[in-house]
């Protein structure tokens, strides 16, 4: 039972932070980045080769990989959608590009794979890192990745807020989404600030890559694999909310974890292979039931709080002016 | 007999050619004309490959008598003997086949209806990645389900052309894929260029200006997903029987969504000429790499299919960036009443 719940708090939380990545460049450039996991992969083989070519604290890879992935989503915005927007391509020929640095990465990152195998005879694919983890309290205590991988999310979710609501530059990140040339307008330097979003989205992925690869397996097919998964949490999140990417990502995480673990006993251990198919459902029936994900539900509802509130203050406001008419 | 290595290479090319065409006017069709981004292309192919993988079974079933032997299980000795009674009675191959492409076409059309249905309504990036995901499923469910196609195995399939000498059998393969696809080439063109094609073309240029001539946008882009399914599907049987079998790996993403999509959009996106002529290239391109892959080998420290996709992901870009047209870019349709002026 605690495996289970190891595993799907840590799949969750992970799959929320590429959420909220994929989310935070969908909501900035209004492409579908479907290259987004092969940042988690390169942080992955980052966490790699700290651990097991230079020998140091797998933790170490964190930043590295942080630093890395986001290099990589900086030089992606920079060198092919930035050029492709100016161009004025449309979004499907924006989102082909997406694939096709997704191919190129596949062979990039299956090329540093067997580099390293060949190189330093580490396996490296299906490897796991989890035995280089620290477990808190001894044998069937607490691992660490798993505090770390829940204290990220936390903070990812708490900083994200301060960044957005509480400082001037989150308002101008805020106002640069909302409608750019009105932003540059403002002089908010536009460019400065999407190449930070990327920057950040990339980074995250690849520190979600770090411990993915430090709980569970890593390998350049993971990239695929989970695509349609980061997909699924951000869309059943309402897709450019980052709040509702959060949401999102842990609700399909915990399903797929959980949901599985019940399927295998209900039917047996048959089902194992067909997990990917449960993000996938989660994702039409969001589509078709309520398009703009959770966070629709969440803002509907605020919206007809707001609504109730002033409807009821006008009519409260109406009824004095009544009486005052009356009055006079 | 052994043929020669040339005549094998130049047979390949040209079968290899025929099926990705096939598969590609179908893409163009629902992408170039129709402005539908179907990434989950795989999905239509795959399908139509498990078709071939498991109705000829089916149908041969009914003609011989397979005693205690399963399609899947015993599925070498089965083959052989399917393949002896093909031998035998060469008439019974034109039922089957017809037989496989008619539910072939079927659940190509049920699949491309399905596929598009939750998200049609939606915009396109959403359409997009349902129908990436779409593609992902197939290859999850043709793996994992062994009864299907044989799970990670694979499957052979009967030999339709068993009947053919052996020394003819290659050439002859190669041939009738070729006429396939001339034929569905010179359909594909033809519908293009009547009324319906304009109205995919207006469809994917500006459905708003379509809705006030009192069509419905959506409707129509049902329709070419299920048109481009069914072609699609017979790509998919086309190309399962000319490798005489089916294997759930294969059908992925790089090879049959991706590949199709740089061989039309480098070939030039809604002109069927254009697909021909980027069909061609690429298929004579990657058909070279292969065939010097071997005094590659050793050379690099890592295996050379990798090469394939930096080569192709990498080359997507920077079409996209500098020819996004692609060789042969699209040209106004001109009408009858345009040409008089």
């Amino acid at each position: 039972m605690t495996i289970i719940l190891f595993d799907g708090l840590i799949y969750a939380s992970v799959l929320a932070v590429l959420c909220v990545g994929l989310s935070l460049t969908y909501k900035i450039t209004s492409v579908p980045n479907f290259a987004h996991t092969s940042f988690a992969i390169l942080g992955m083989y980052m966490a790699l080769i700290m651990a097991k070519v230079l020998d140091v604290s797998v933790y170490l890879a964190l930043p590295v990989a942080f630093a890395a992935s986001g290099a990589l989503a900086l030089f992606m915005y920079y060198g092919i959608i930035r050029i492709l927007q100016k161009k004025k391509s449309s979004l499907i020929s924006l989102i082909i590009a997406t694939l096709a640095f997704d191919m190129f990465m596949i062979g990039v990152l299956n090329i540093i794979a067997d580099g390293i195998r060949n190189t330093y005879q580490v396996n490296s694919r299906d490897f796991t890192l989890r035995s280089l983890d620290i477990v808190i309290g001894g044998d069937g205590g607490l691992p660490l990745v798993f505090v770390v991988t829940l204290v990220l999310l936390a903070g990812l979710a708490l900083g994200l807020y301060c960044l957005l609501y509480r400082t001037s530059f989150g308002m101008s990140l805020r106002g640069a989404i909302e409608n750019e040339s009105l932003a540059q307008t403002l002089g908010i330097n536009t460019r400065t600030i999407f190449c930070f979003a990327w920057f950040l989205s990339g980074g995250l992925a690849g520190m979600a890559g770090v411990l993915m690869s430090m709980w569970f397996q890593g390998d350049p097919s993971l990239a695929a694999i989970m695509l349609p998964s980061i997909f699924a949490g951000s869309i059943v999140g309402g897709f450019s909310s980052v709040y509702g990417a959060i949401l999102g990502g842990v609700l399909v995480g915990l399903s797929e974890v959980v949901g599985t673990s019940i399927l295998i006993d209900l039917l047996g251990y048959w089902v194992i292979p067909y997990r990917p198919v449960i993000p996938f459902i989660a994702m039409i029936v969001t589509l078709l039931v309520l398009p703009g994900g959770l966070i629709q539900l969440i803002t509907k509802y605020q919206k007809r709080k707001n609504m109730t509130m002033k409807k009821a203050e006008e009519e409260k406001e109406d009824r004095r002016e009544e009486e005052d008419g009356v009055g006079a | 007999m052994a043929l020669d290595p040339g005549i094998i290479f130049i047979g390949d090319l040209v079968a290899i050619f025929s099926v990705y065409l096939i598969i590609n006017l179908s893409l163009n069709l629902e992408f170039g004309f129709g402005g539908v981004p179907n990434f989950g292309k795989v999905l239509a192919v795959a399908g139509g490959a498990f078709v071939m993988g498991t109705i000829p079974f089916m149908v041969f079933g009914m003609l011989v008598d397979y005693g205690a032997l399963e399609p899947v299980d015993d599925n070498i000795m089965l083959v052989h003997q399917i393949n002896a009674y093909i031998e035998a009675h060469p008439e019974s191959v034109l039922g089957v086949f017809a037989i496989t492409l008619i539910v072939a076409v079927a659940v190509g059309g049920l699949l491309g209806l399905a596929s598009a249905y939750p998200a049609i309504r939606l915009r396109g990036d959403y359409l997009a990645i349902t129908l990436l995901g779409f593609g992902e499923i197939i290859r999850i469910i043709g793996i994992n389900h062994t009864s299907l196609v044989g799970g990670t195995l694979g499957i052979s399939v009967p030999d339709m052309l068993a009947f053919v000498p052996n020394e003819y059998r290659f050439l002859t393969a190669s041939f009738v894929l070729l006429a396939f696809a001339g034929v569905i080439y010179l359909l594909v063109a033809r519908f293009t260029k009547s009324p319906v094609g304009r109205l995919l073309r207006a469809t994917r240029d500006d459905d708003l200006a379509l809705q006030t001539l009192g069509r419905d946008p959506v409707k129509i882009k049902f329709k070419v997903m299920m048109l481009a399914g069914m072609l699609g599907a017979v790509g998919g049987v086309m190309y399962a029987s000319y490798v005489e079998g089916v294997v759930a790996f294969g059908y992925d993403r790089l090879n049959w969504t991706f590949l199709p999509f740089v061989m039309i959009i480098v070939g030039g996106m809604a002109n069927n000429k254009g697909v021909l002529v980027g069909t061609f290239l690429f298929v004579a391109i990657r058909k070279l790499v292969i065939y010097y892959n071997d005094s590659l080998d050793g050379l690099l420290p890592f295996d050379i299919i990798w090469l394939d996709y930096l080569a192709l992901g990498g080359l997507m870009i920077l079409v996209l960036i500098f020819r996004p047209h692609g060789i042969i870019p699209e040209r106004p349709q001109k009408t009858e009443s345009l040409e008089k002026g």
